[in-house]
C-alpha cells in the first residue's frame, strides 16, 4: 500500500518541470519521506533487500537534491547528498547504479568550490579517483575540477567563459554561477591591488568582467580604491603601517627564540 | 657440559636464551635424545667433529621435506626450526611470570627468522610435540592443524608419519615424556603464538579464504580470553586479520570490500585496547583503521578517526612510522601541506634502515616527494642517488626535473607517461595539483632572468592559453608573493622589482631556529627513548635515607652539646 503510494509520488516528482516553486516540491518530498519512514526504508539496512524499495528511496532523494539545489538551499542540499551516500555504496547487484549520481556529485564538489572547502573538496575527489571511471572526463564531475584547476592557478578568464551559456552542463549549475562570478571578482582584485601600481577604468571593467564604468567605479568604491581622471590608484598606505608591526613582531621572534635556546641549554647542562 | 658452548652462541634471535631452556628440557630427555638436542646450536663448523653420528640421521629426514641440497652441509632445518619455535615458548613464559612485555616482543621478533622456512610440516611437527591430546587447549591446535591442512596429525606424539621416520625410534620415548610433563602447562600466550605463526604461513602460502577464516576464529578466541600478557601478541593478530582481509576480492578501491565489514571488530578491538590500556593493540588498531580507511579512500572518516583518538606516545616504533605515514596522507590530501611534511619526515626517519622494510621507506618518500613539491620545495637531489631508491624513484626524479625547469609541456608529458605508475602509487591527484606549481616556478625564473617581459612572451614559454591567462595568473603570482614585480597594462609587459638580499630578510634566522627546534626535540626523544633499571630509584632513595639520617644525627650532636658547635664551626671553615 504505503509503496505504491511512494512509487505514484516518486513519478510525480520526476515529472514535474524544474520551474516549479520549491514548496510545492518540498510538500511532495516531505510526503514521500514519511512514507520512507513508515516503509522503514529512510537508510539502506542489512534488512532491507528490496532493490525496489531502495531504488524509490534513492530517487526521492536525488529529487530532493536537485530541488533544493535550484531552491538555492545549500543546506537542504548536502542533508539529501549525505542521505543518499550510503544509497550509492550498496553493490550494484542490490541496486543499479544511478545515472544522476555523478551530477549529484558534480554540484556536491561545485558547492564546496564556492564555499572554499578546499580541503572537502579534495577529500571527495580523492574518494572519487578510486572508481573505475576518469572523473576529468566526466561531464558533469569535470566541470567543478577543471574550475578549480583554473581557479587555483588563476586563469580566471577560463573560469568566466565556462560559466557563460552553453558551456555549463545542465542548468542546476548554473545556480553557482553568480557565486562564482563575485568569488573571482573578489580574487582578481586583491591580485590587481598588489600587481598594479594605477589601471585605467576602461581597461578595469573588462579585467573585472563588469558591464560598464559605472559598474567598476562603484566595486572600486566599495573596496576603497581611489578614482581620478580616468585612473584607479590602490591604496598603498597599509604597506607602510603593516612593515613597522612586522619589524616589532621579528624582534620579538628573535628574542622569544633566544631566550628558548637559553632554557634548554640549562636543561641539558 | 659440552652444552655449555653452544648456550653461548646467537645462532637466531633470541637464540641463547632458547638455549637455556633446551639444555633443561635436554636433561628430562633421554641421553640420545639429548645427543641430537646439542646439533641444533652448535655452528656448522664445529658440527663435523662434535656430532656426527646424529647428522646422518638429519640427512636423511632433510631429504624427505625437499631440502636435500644442503641437507648435508648443515644440522637439519625441520629440526632447527622446531627447536627455534619452541625456543620461543620460553621466553612467552618468562613474559607471562615476570608481567613483561619485553619477553613476548623478543618472541615476536622471532617470527620473521622463522618465517622463511616455515613450511606446514614443520608447523604441524611443533604443535604435535607441543601439545597432548589431554591438554585443555588441544582443541586450538586443532584448529591450528585444520587451518593449514594437516588435520590428520595427532596431537602429543612424535609421528606424522612421512617426516621423520628414520629419526623417530631414537627421539620418540624422551620427547613423549617431556611432551606429557609440559602439557599441563600449556599457557594460552603459547597458543596465540601457534596462531600467528599459522596466520604468517597462511599469509606467505597466499590462502587467503582460509586465512581470513582462521584469524576471525583466532580473534573471537583471544577476545574470550582476557589476559594482559596477551596484549602484543593480540596486536599482531589483528594486523595479519586485517592484511587477510585486503587480499579477499573484491579488493579494496571497491565499497563491497570485505575490508569494510571488518570495520566494527578492529573499532570494538581499539575501545577494548584503550579501556584495558593495551598500547600495543591500539596503536596497531588505530593504524589498521587509518588504512583501512585510506584504501578505500574514505579520508574524511580517516580525519574523524584521528581527531577522536589519541595514538599512545610510548607505541612501538613501527607503528609510529606507519601512523605518520597515513596521518602524512590524510593531511596530504586535505591540502595541509606543513603539517603532512612534518608527519612525512618523521616517518621517513622512523622507518627502519635495514632492507626488510624498503618497500615502506620507497612509498613514504615518494609521497614526502611531491608534498615537498606540492610546498613549493625542491627536493634534495640526494634522496634520487640512494642505490636502494634510485629505479623506484625514478618517474618522481623526472617530475621534479620538469617542475623546478617550470616546463609545462614536459610535466603534461611525465603525468601521461607516468600515469599507472603515479595511480598504484595513489599519488596521483596529489601530482595533478602540481600543475600551478609548475605554473609558479616558471613564472618565477622568467622573473629573475628578465627585468621586463612581455605577457605574450610569458603566454608562449609557458604554454598558457592567452595572453589574458598570463596576466591574470601573473597578477595571483604577485599577490601570492611568488614573485616581487608589477604589471603594466597598456604596455602589456611585466617589470621585475630589484632582487633584495637574502640575508637582510629574516629568513636565514627562521632556518637557523628550525634546525636548532630539530637539534633540542632530538636531544629530548633520546633522553625519553633511554631505559633506566627497573629498581635503581630505590637505591638512590636508600642513600637519599641515609645521608638525611646522617644529617639528623649531626643535628642532634648540635642540639645536644653546644660545646661542639665550635669544632664544628672550624670544620666549616675548612671546608
Amino acid at each position: 500500500m504505503a509503496d505504491r503510494q511512494l512509487a505514484t509520488i516518486v513519478t510525480q516528482l520526476k515529472s514535474i518541470p524544474p520551474s516549479t516553486p520549491y514548496t510545492e516540491t518540498s510538500s511532495l518530498l516531505s510526503r514521500a519521506k514519511l512514507l520512507l519512514l513508515q516503509l522503514n526504508a529512510l537508510t539502506p539496512s542489512p534488512s532491507t533487500t528490496n532493490p525496489q524499495l531502495l531504488s524509490l528511496a534513492r530517487d526521492v532523494y536525488e529529487a530532493g537534491a536537485l530541488a533544493s539545489i535550484r531552491a538555492k538551499n545549500p543546506d537542504a542540499f548536502t542533508r539529501y547528498v549525505s542521505q543518499l551516500t550510503p544509497f550509492y555504496e550498496l553493490p550494484p547487484n542490490l541496486l543499479p547504479t544511478s545515472t544522476e549520481r555523478n551530477k549529484i556529485t558534480g554540484l556536491r564538489l561545485l558547492l564546496l568550490l564556492t564555499q572554499g572547502l578546499y580541503s572537502e573538496f579534495h577529500s571527495e575527489l580523492e574518494s572519487l579517483a578510486g572508481d573505475d571511471i576518469v572523473p576529468e572526463q566526466d561531464k558533469y564531475l569535470g566541470y567543478p575540477i577543471k574550475l578549480e584547476r583554473w581557479l587555483m592557478e588563476g586563469s580566471y578568464d577560463r573560469v568566466w567563459k565556462a560559466m557563460k551559456k552553453g558551456e555549463v552542463p545542465c542548468e542546476e549549475f548554473g545556480v553557482f554561477s553568480e557565486i562564482l562570478t563575485y568569488q573571482i571578482r573578489s580574487e582578481i582584485a586583491s591580485s590587481s591591488e598588489r600587481a598594479y601600481p594605477s589601471l585605467p577604468l576602461s581597461s578595469t571593467k573588462s579585467l573585472l568582467f563588469l558591464d560598464s564604468e559605472g559598474a567598476v567605479i562603484e566595486f572600486a568604491r566599495n573596496r576603497g580604491w581611489l578614482v581620478k581622471d580616468g585612473q584607479i590608484y590602490f591604496p598603498t598606505a597599509q604597506e607602510a603601517t603593516e612593515d613597522g608591526g612586522e619589524q616589532k613582531e621579528t624582534s620579538q621572534t628573535v628574542i622569544e627564540n633566544t631566550l628558548g635556546y637559553a632554557r634548554q641549554l640549562e636543561t641539558i647542562v | 657440559m659440552p652444552g655449555k658452548t653452544p648456550d653461548k652462541e646467537p645462532v637466531e634471535n633470541g637464540g641463547y636464551r632458547g638455549g637455556n631452556a633446551k639444555t633443561t628440557k635436554g636433561k628430562k630427555a633421554a641421553k640420545d635424545g639429548e645427543d641430537e638436542k646439542m646439533t641444533v646450536v652448535v655452528p656448522p663448523s664445529k658440527k663435523q667433529s662434535s656430532a656426527p653420528p646424529p647428522n646422518d640421521a638429519d640427512g636423511d629426514v632433510a631429504m624427505d621435506v625437499d631440502e636435500a641440497d644442503d641437507g648435508e652441509a648443515k644440522v637439519d632445518p625441520v629440526v632447527q626450526t622446531v627447536n627455534d619455535i619452541k625456543s620461543n615458548f620460553a621466553l612467552l613464559d618468562r613474559a607471562v611470570a615476570l608481567f613483561d612485555a619485553r619477553f613476548s616482543l623478543r618472541a615476536l621478533r622471532s617470527i620473521s627468522s622463522i618465517r622463511k622456512r616455515l613450511t606446514p610440516d614443520i608447523l604441524a611437527r611443533a604443535i604435535s610435540e607441543t601439545y597432548s591430546v589431554s591438554s585443555l587447549s588441544a582443541s586450538a591446535a586443532k584448529q591450528v592443524l585444520a587451518a593449514i591442512g594437516r588435520s590428520d596429525v595427532s596431537l602429543g606424539r612424535q609421528s606424522s608419519s612421512e617426516m621423520d621416520v628414520d629419526s623417530e625410534p631414537t627421539k620418540t620415548s624422551g620427547k613423549n615424556g617431556s611432551a606429557k610433563k609440559e602439557s599441563k602447562e600449556i599457557i594460552p600466550e603459547v597458543d596465540v603464538f601457534f596462531g600467528i605463526l599459522t596466520q604468517v604461513l597462511l599469509h606467505d602460502t597466499k590462502q587467503w579464504q582460509q586465512g581470513a577464516e582462521y584469524s576471525q576464529a583466532l580473534i573471537e578466541r583471544i577476545q574470550s580470553l582476557n589476559r594482559r600478557t596477551l596484549d602484543s601478541l593480540s596486536a599482531k593478530v589483528y594486523f595479519y586479520y586485517s592484511l587477510f582481509a585486503e587480499q579477499l576480492a573484491p579488493l579494496p578501491p571497491s565499497p563491497q570490500s570485505p575490508v569494510v565489514s571488518i570495520r566494527p571488530t578492529l573499532l570494538a578491538a581499539l575501545r577494548t585496547a584503550v579501556l584495558r590500556k593495551d598500547v600495543d593493540t591500539q596503536a596497531s588498531v588505530i593504524v589498521l583503521l587509518l588504512r583501512n580507511y585510506l584504501l578505500t579512500s574514505h579520508i574524511s572518516q580517516a580525519d574523524l578517526l584521528v581527531s577522536h583518538t589519541q595514538f599512545p606516545d610510548n607505541a612501538a616504533n613501527n607503528q609510529v612510522a606507519r601512523y605518520l605515514y597515513y596521518l602524512g596522507r590524510v593531511r596530504a590530501v586535505q591540502l595541509r601541506y606543513t603539517e603532512a611534511h612534518e608527519h612525512l619526515v618523521a616517518a621517513t626517519r622512523k622507518a627502519p634502515s635495514s632492507a626488510c622494510a624498503l618497500g615502506f621507506s620507497q612509498t613514504a618518500t615518494k609521497l614526502l616527494l611531491v608534498v615537498e613539491l606540492l610546498m613549493g620545495d625542491i627536493p634534495d637531489r640526494a634522496t634520487f642517488r640512494a642505490p636502494n631508491m634510485e629505479v623506484a624513484l625514478h618517474p618522481y626524479f623526472l617530475l621534479v626535473q620538469a617542475v623546478r625547469v617550470g616546463n609545462l609541456e614536459d610535466f603534461e608529458s611525465i603525468i601521461s607517461e607516468h600515469a599507472e605508475t603515479f595511480r598504484r602509487d595513489s599519488t596521483y591527484t596529489l601530482i595533478l595539483r602540481l600543475r600551478q606549481n609548475v605554473i609558479k616556478t616558471g613564472i618565477r625564473m622568467m622573473s629573475l632572468s628578465y627585468s621586463r617581459i612581455s605577457l605574450r612572451d610569458i603566454c608562449i614559454r609557458l604554454h598558457l592559453g592567452s595572453e589574458e591567462s598570463a596576466e591574470y595568473i601573473v597578477a595571483k603570482a604577485i599577490r601570492d608573493g611568488v614573485i616581487e614585480a608589477t604589471l603594466d597594462r597598456e604596455k602589456g609587459f611585466m617589470k621585475s622589482k630589484e632582487v633584495g638580499d637574502v640575508y637582510a630578510t629574516r629568513e636565514p634566522g627562521e632556518a637557523f631556529h628550525e634546525r636548532i627546534r630539530a637539534c633540542l626535540a632530538l636531544h629530548d626523544e633520546s633522553v625519553k627513548a633511554m631505559r633506566f633499571p627497573m629498581n635503581q630509584h630505590r637505591l638512590e632513595l636508600k642513600n637519599a635515607q641515609e645521608a638525611r639520617e646522617r644529617e639528623r644525627e649531626m643535628a642532634k650532636e648540635i642540639q645536644e652539646g653546644d660545646l661542639d658547635e665550635d669544632d664544628l664551626g672550624g670544620d666549616f671553615e675548612g671546608m
